[in-house]
């Protein structure tokens, strides 16, 4: 019983990780302020 | 203790087994995508191109055109589509820029380019265009989607404003990277005149009315990073005629530009640093950490079990046995 408490306490918190990872996404950012470029760049 | 031990490992074991397919399956195809404020300039070389000279309307050779290409991603519009689209979208605003050896003009085509951050299909949505003409895209452009496959794909052609395969014609390494080459033939096509012309004074409106018609091949070259789905490499040999019409003073047909463009060796260099290190964020996600996970799993279990085993009390000890006979009571 024991060991069945602690193999789903791991699939929980592994479910829980996840899922709270992928809720949270990744940041946008903002738009860049630089130009679309006209003229031709020394170097990238 | 011991017992306690092995349960605390178990939980873990479980853990780790359970995050490995969980990332793989769940987590990457949510997470890894492309960002929405992305910016990254491009420079092309054409090398002893032919160009046609607005003033005389013959073509010339010239040393060399610039072709400078800029994707920047617009948040805010890509944050207004979201809302409707109902799922991460990026908006990549983008000019191609060719100028001559002299350092003038001779095209510029802006682009909205619009597409889900981690398929990289196309979204429709208003404000997508090529040189200001409303398009409706198929299949893919500038970028393959992530974890490339060896197969032919749709890829959209500017230029024309149609979809047409792109053919998977094998891998190659470049520079130390596994590449797939991808290789896309646009036939002979009628294409509209840019917007802004090379020449003050002429527009797209005014060239239609001589009756002059403006014809475009190319064959299109990607070496892509699969993945990422980056192309570390490109080449573009590229046609344009001027066909009919009084524009060309009886002459059937007039070369506006032929040449064959390459990545400046500069940024190939950039771009395979690049490449390389998005590489490893994407394989962290899809091998590194899964496999590894999985096999912490399968350790910290196995663990777990020969601790169990270890703090199981032993055999019961034998019933003690006699051979006296019972004594006899008198």
């Amino acid at each position: 019983m024991r060991a069945l408490i602690a193999a789903a306490t791991g699939l929980a918190l592994a479910f829980a990780l996840v899922l709270t990872l992928t809720a949270l996404g990744t940041p946008t950012g903002k738009t860049s302020p630089k130009p679309l470029l006209t003229t031709v760049p020394a170097h990238p | 203790m011991r017992r306690k031990v092995s349960l605390i490992l178990l939980a873990f074991a479980v853990f780790f087994a359970t995050l490995s397919p969980l990332l793989r399956w769940y987590a990457f195809p949510r997470l890894v995508k492309i960002p929405a404020n992305q910016y990254q300039d491009m420079v092309l070389e054409a090398k002893d191109a032919t160009l046609l000279d607005y003033g005389t309307m013959k073509a010339e050779k010239v040393s060399k055109i610039t072709i400078v290409q800029t994707l920047k991603g617009n948040v805010e519009a890509s944050e207004q589509i979201e809302k409707t689209a109902g799922r991460d979208v990026v908006v990549w605003d983008s000019l191609s820029y060719a100028q001559g050896p002299d350092g003038k003009m001779v095209a510029s085509i802006p682009e909205r380019y619009i597409f889900d951050a981690h398929t990289q299909e196309p979204v429709h949505a208003k404000g997508e265009m090529v040189d200001g003409d409303a398009v409706e895209r198929q299949g893919i452009e500038f970028k393959w989607p992530f974890l490339t496959e060896k197969r032919d794909y749709e890829y959209f052609d500017a230029q024309a404003r149609v979809t047409a395969p792109i053919h998977y014609k094998g891998t190659q390494d470049f520079r130390g990277i596994e590449v797939y080459y991808f290789e896309q033939t646009i036939d002979w096509t009628k294409v509209p005149f840019p917007r802004t012309m090379p020449v003050e004074g002429i527009t797209r409106e005014s060239v239609a009315r001589t009756g002059t018609t403006r014809w475009y091949t190319t064959v299109r070259k990607f070496w892509v990073e699969p993945v990422t789905g980056a192309p570390v490499y490109g080449e573009e040999i590229h046609k344009e005629e001027l066909r009919g019409g009084s524009l060309l003073g009886g002459r059937e047909k007039v070369t506006a530009f032929a040449g064959h463009a390459k990545m400046r060796e500069d940024y190939v260099e950039h771009t395979v640093a690049l490449v390389e290190s998005n590489r490893t964020l994407v394989l962290l996600m899809t091998s590194y950490l899964p496999w590894g996970f999985l096999a912490l799993g399968i350790l910290l279990l196995s663990l777990s079990l020969y601790l169990e085993a270890r703090g199981r009390p032993g055999d019961p000890a034998p019933a003690r046995t006699t051979t006296e006979p019972d004594p006899v009571t008198a």
